[in-house]
């Protein structure tokens, strides 16, 4: 008891202190800013006339080399250079989620190809059942699932890609995303099979509970709880950085291409009004977390689908616009992708692009995911894996292919052809290539993106904030939530003023670190699921499974 | 100064210990009906599929919670307890409900959890001690050191 009330007045004084020094930083640096902007260039070079946020940047330096140090450590673990002969090598992450990936589509006998149809059908609705238990339904998790995956890295991570890869990457990619559709399936279904259910009907499922819980079946109980509790911790690191304080920084880099005044300033101790956005997405989600007004999350998760909808459209109709042009591109894609000579990386380097991207998006193989997809309503742990393999298909395959198309047919990949857009590939900014792209052949359409940009980061931060609220909860028990919720909002604000890269790229390496343990863990219990998958399809051939659907149809009609 | 048992609150979690409290109140009780069977529910969070695209509320679950305490109940021989359902801090809503309902008794296990999650969860029991008005009996794991 005692315990727990230092450790809770501490929580307190921390976050009175950050509370405090965060209002602090907005109000002098408004008041900075108002004062420096107009002589900003003259004052910039003092220290003492640099805004609070940069001085809290400079601050910042020492921890970020810090990180950086340690990035350096995790990174030749996570990230090692694995060479694949001659010079070019490929990240040991995206190695180990390919070659997961490619084991598990052979293991389930290409279960992305034969399960598609079903997959759509049981997500369309036709199998639920309203007495099976869960929270959600089938449609329902794959949503929740997608918007923690469909962001930024769909619309700016693949322009990007293509412009350092080449356009033959987004075969790569495709390659990619299809058979990561057989690594979610795998991890979803486990989520569902090793799933928890609280006395109050919750569902508590996910990667760390089918290690923790499925291994020991194996004998392997003692590596079960080591990767569960490694799988949560490195979640619960990942949902901080690159589920949080990446989205924010990410989507702010976007909306200031609308709406200048919110960019980094140029020069050194000019005004810097980055915090507002922070400030106002940290009250939009501390609303939704804290204060418990769930419509706000819950219309943005609702929205999702129809973005996508809409992006995918849209990108239709420049395809459309350019239909002529639509053969030369696919020869182009094609071409090289086979010799990558478009850029400069040869064929291994185009191939590492397109296949870090895929991986990068669809977070097939991370386990994220399975935690998501635990909630659903089913009585088989195999059909939710069906839907799960709806995930990487919708991510990678079509919308992110979107993406790449519209990037090679604008030619916005090529800055010898279009030196328009060399700038924005220079500064590595995806987002605004994208959305300039887009925006030549629909004008106006930026306007819609940049909407859709600051959805797509906020409903994936209220997917991730799921995802490392259970965690912690799986760590330290289901009463300790508040304290993860108070973190959370101190990495969204954050996120809008750090220019700490290290720290940043440091939830990256975390997010990549989960496929470690998952990947093992998922490749040891494959054989469950392989087996649970040909009882599930003799079923489903023999026609028994039709009728309880109907069936279930049937009583919900009455 | 006599101690009579004329109602007893047995705070249930659905662990193996709770179910053990519930025979054991039942004993000390010698009539099931005496007992008040309590679980305790912790705010719902607001950002799980099941809050925000789903069916989940508080409402739902008391109503599932409720359902199983009362097969629990059954299932213990003690089928005429009264159940409740409560939302909050499970140690201070124990107190207040034995409380109001002016409860002679509190029957309660000790998880004896130790390390990360004691420092995090503190103990249901301590607090049920602390601010509890009537007698606490706290049953102790038979492998708590």
């Amino acid at each position: 008891m005692r315990l727990t009330q230092v450790v809770s007045s501490r929580w307190l004084r921390l976050v009175v202190l950050l509370c405090v020094a965060g209002l602090n930083i907005e109000y002098t640096s408004a008041q900075d800013a108002e004062a420096v902007s107009p002589k900003s260039v003259e004052s910039a070079e003092t220290s003492s006339e640099r805004g609070l946020v940069q001085q809290f940047n400079d601050a910042l330096k020492p921890v970020d080399k810090y990180f950086g140090k340690v990035n350096g450590y995790i990174e030749q673990i996570i990230f090692y250079p694995v060479p694949l002969g001659g010079k070019d090598t490929i990240p040991a992450a995206v190695l180990l989620l390919l070659l997961g990936a490619t084991f598990f589509t052979i293991r389930m006998g290409f279960i992305n190809i034969r399960g598609f149809k079903h997959a759509v059908m049981v997500t369309a609705g036709k199998y639920d059942n309203p007495d099976d238990q869960g929270e959600v339904t089938h449609f329902q998790a794959l949503t929740a699932a997608l918007s923690a995956t469909v962001g930024l890295g769909n619309i700016a991570g693949v322009a990007i890609a293509i412009c350092i890869g080449g356009p033959g990457a987004t075969l790569w990619m495709i390659l990619a995303g299809f058979i990561g559709m057989s690594s979610k399936f795998v991890e979803c279904t486990l989520g569902q099979k090793y799933r928890e259910e609280r006395p109050d009907g919750r569902i508590m499922g996910g990667a760390m509970y089918y290690l923790s819980r499925g291994l020991p079946e194996l004998g392997l109980g003692p590596l079960g709880k080591v990767l569960g509790i490694m799988f949560a911790v490195l979640c619960v690191g990942g949902s901080f950085a690159g589920g949080n304080s990446f989205q924010v920084k990410m989507s702010l880099g976007a909306v200031a291409q609308t709406l200048p005044f919110l960019a980094a300033p140029e020069v050194v101790g000019a005004a810097d009004y980055r915090w507002i956005y922070g400030l106002l997405m940290s009250i939009v989600t501390g609303m939704v977390i804290i204060g418990g007004i769930r419509r706000i999350a819950s219309a943005a998760e609702k929205i999702v689908p129809a973005m996508c909808g809409i992006y995918v459209l849209a990108a239709l109709v420049i395809l459309l616009k350019n239909i002529d042009q639509i053969p030369m591109a696919l020869q182009l894609i094609l071409n090289d992708a086979f010799t990558g000579t478009a850029v400069s990386g040869g064929l291994v380097g185009v191939l590492v692009v397109g296949f870090q991207r895929a991986a990068f998006s669809n977070e097939a193989g991370v386990g994220s995911a399975a935690i998501a997809h635990a909630a659903a309503k089913t009585e088989y742990p195999v059909r939710e894996g069906m839907v799960a393999l709806l995930g990487p298909f919708i991510d990678t395959v079509v919308i992110c292919s979107m993406t790449a198309l519209v990037i090679v047919i604008t030619g916005a990949w090529d800055p010898v052809e279009h030196p328009e857009f060399a700038s924005l590939i220079e500064t590595k900014n995806g987002a605004a290539l994208t959305s300039v792209a887009m925006d030549t052949q629909i004008p106006g359409f930026r306007y819609v993106l940049s909407v859709a940009v600051v959805l797509f980061a906020f409903s994936t931060m209220i997917s991730w904030s799921y995802y490392g609220e259970r965690c912690w909860a799986f760590l330290f028990g289901d009463n300790a939530s508040m304290s993860y919720r108070i973190i959370f909002l101190i990495f969204t604000f954050l996120g809008s003023i750090v220019s700490a890269t290290n720290v940043l790229n440091f939830g990256d390496l975390m997010i990549f670190g989960m496929a470690i343990p998952n990947i093992i863990g998922v490749v040891l219990l494959s054989g469950k699921v392989r087996k649970d998958l040909d009882e599930y399809w003799q079923k489903l051939k023999n026609g028994d499974l039709e009728v309880s659907g109907e069936k279930s149809v049937a009583d919900f009609g009455e | 100064m006599t101690y009579s048992i004329s109602k007893i609150v047995v705070p249930i979690d659905f662990s193996g210990e709770s179910r053990h409290a519930i025979a054991r109140a039942v004993n000390i009780a010698g009539d099931a009906s005496r007992l008040h069977l309590v679980h305790v529910l912790l705010p719902l969070d607001t950002v799980s599929p099941g809050v925000l695209l789903g069916d989940v509320s508080d409402d739902s679950r008391r109503k599932t919670v409720t359902e199983k305490l009362n097969t629990l109940a059954a299932e213990h021989g003690a089928a005429e307890a009264a159940v409740s359902v409560l939302l909050g801090t499970p140690g201070m809503e124990i107190a207040d409900y034995a409380k109001d309902q002016d409860a002679d008794l509190i029957v309660i296990p000790s998880h004896g959890y130790h390390g990360i999650k004691r420092m995090f969860l503190g103990s249901v029991a301590e607090r049920v001690i602390r601010h509890a008005e009537c007698s606490v009996l706290v049953l102790r794991r038979s492998d708590a050191g």
